[in-house]
This record gives C-alpha cells, sequence and structure tokens, in this order.
C-alpha cells in the first residue's frame, strides 16, 4: 500500500513529534498511511503509544542510528 | 467516551506556564479532550503585548461590561495592568530570573536544544483543540480584556463550570 504522507520531525523534541504527529494523522483519511521519521530520544516509545492510544495501526518500524522511522496506519474507527 | 483532563494555571512564569502547555499539548495530541483555565497570573501569557500606555482609559461598555461590572472600575486596575502586561515572549523564570538576564538565557537554550517555544505551544495546543477559559472574577477585578489576546477563542466561565469540568475529568492540575 502506498504512503500517502510522509513527514520529518528529525530534531524536534518531546512534544514536537508527537504533536507534529498528531496534526497531520487529522487531515488523513481513515485506513491511509504516514510516514514519520525522527531522532529524538523518547521519539519510538512517544508514537507506539500515541498509536496504542488512537488505535492506529504501526505496520513497520526502522532504526538506522538514531533515526527511527515509523509507517502507522491511521485508526479506520475515529 | 473521550478522556478528559484540566489544567488550571495559576502561575504566570514561563517555566511553569510552558510546563502547563507542554502537557497539554502532549495529552490533546494524545487523544484526551484538555480543558485550561486561566486565572490570575495565569492569563498573562494569553496576551498580547502592548506598549506602556496602550491601555484605553474607557472600557467600551457593551463589549466588556459582558463579564465586568464598570460601576466599580478602580484606578488602580490600569495601574496593575501598567506593570503587569504579560505577553507570552516577555514572562520571568520563577527561580533563577536575574532580573530579565534568566528568561532570555532560557529562551537561547531552548532555542538551542529545539525545544518549542510558549508562543508555539499556544498555537499548537489551539490548533489541537485545547479549550483556553478564563476566570471571570479575575476579569471584572483586574479589568482584563477578552479581546486582546493571542489566542482566538475563549470562554469566560465561574467555579461552577470549572467544579463540573473537574469532576468530569481524568486528570486535574494546577500550576
Amino acid at each position: 500500500m502506498e504512503v500517502t504522507r510522509e513527514i520529518d520531525v528529525t530534531g524536534r523534541i518531546c512534544p514536537g513529534p508527537l504533536i507534529a504527529v498528531a496534526k497531520e494523522i487529522r487531515r488523513l483519511d481513515a485506513g491511509a498511511l504516514l510516514r514519520v521519521t525522527g531522532d529524538d530520544p523518547l521519539f519510538e516509545e512517544t508514537i507506539l503509544e500515541f498509536c496504542r492510544e488512537g488505535n492506529h495501526v504501526v505496520i513497520e518500524t526502522k532504526r538506522e542510528g538514531k533515526r527511527v522511522c515509523i509507517v502507522l496506519q491511521r485508526s479506520t474507527v475515529s | 467516551m473521550a478522556k478528559k483532563g484540566t489544567i488550571m494555571v495559576v502561575s504566570g512564569e514561563l517555566d511553569r506556564v510552558h510546563t502547563a502547555f507542554l502537557i497539554a499539548t502532549g495529552f490533546a495530541a494524545l487523544g484526551v479532550e484538555m480543558k485550561m483555565w486561566f486565572v490570575l497570573w495565569g492569563h498573562n501569557c494569553l496576551k498580547k503585548r502592548r506598549g506602556l500606555f496602550a491601555r484605553r482609559r474607557k472600557p467600551v461598555p457593551d463589549r466588556e461590561g459582558t463579564y465586568r461590572n464598570l460601576d466599580t472600575d478602580n484606578l488602580l486596575q490600569p495601574m496593575v495592568e501598567l506593570i503587569n502586561r504579560g505577553g507570552a515572549d516577555h514572562l520571568p523564570l520563577s527561580r533563577l530570573n536575574l532580573m530579565g538576564l534568566g528568561p532570555a538565557l532560557f529562551r537561547k537554550m531552548m532555542k538551542k536544544k529545539n525545544i518549542p517555544t510558549l508562543k508555539e505551544l499556544i498555537a499548537d495546543a489551539d490548533e489541537l483543540g485545547v479549550k483556553f477559559i478564563l476566570c471571570q472574577i479575575c476579569i471584572d477585578a483586574l479589568g482584563l480584556s477578552v479581546d486582546d489576546l493571542i489566542v482566538p477563542h475563549v470562554e469566560v466561565q465561574g467555579v461552577a463550570a470549572y467544579m463540573k469540568d473537574t469532576m468530569e475529568a481524568h486528570v486535574n492540575l494546577f500550576i
């Protein structure tokens, strides 16, 4: 499935990435994919928690050094 | 049912208000319905920074009279306003203020570390649907304006509404 939107929050720290992802995901349709890349030390935990809270699905998590790239799918229930 | 939270902001210092807004934006991003209450100095961060004597002498009755009793207005109110101008970029620190040097250094440090400024956080909070509520008693007593703020939508409420909000909420903070 195609990634609909891609955002890079590299360099931004808590709660910057969270706010950015929350704003972005509201603009997506249910079921659309968002790829987000960040390097905040708490980035991965934060986004995973965000997905658990909002029932979004984590499709893929890739780590390259400090940078983490997460693909998530917007929840189909709102 | 969505989770709810309230934050009562009483302080007007940069460090405390910044913390309050970090929590509010973070929680709102995680889907919590946040309401922020501003009383006393908490209101300072929402004020637009104006010049020393920018305050109008005479309030507009039909607009400002909604939440204020203009008959009991007194000279002390504009005098307090004169030395308590507020503005999100002009707040002091609760510690290490060093007569204004502290906040300047902190802002520099925060910029270096990419921490969002208070103004950005307030804008983010507004965009994420955080509700801003001002205390009516403070508006009346301190002669504050509800129009001259950096956020477009504010509500003016009293303690009954606060009771209702806090009793419904899962987390209630007082900063």
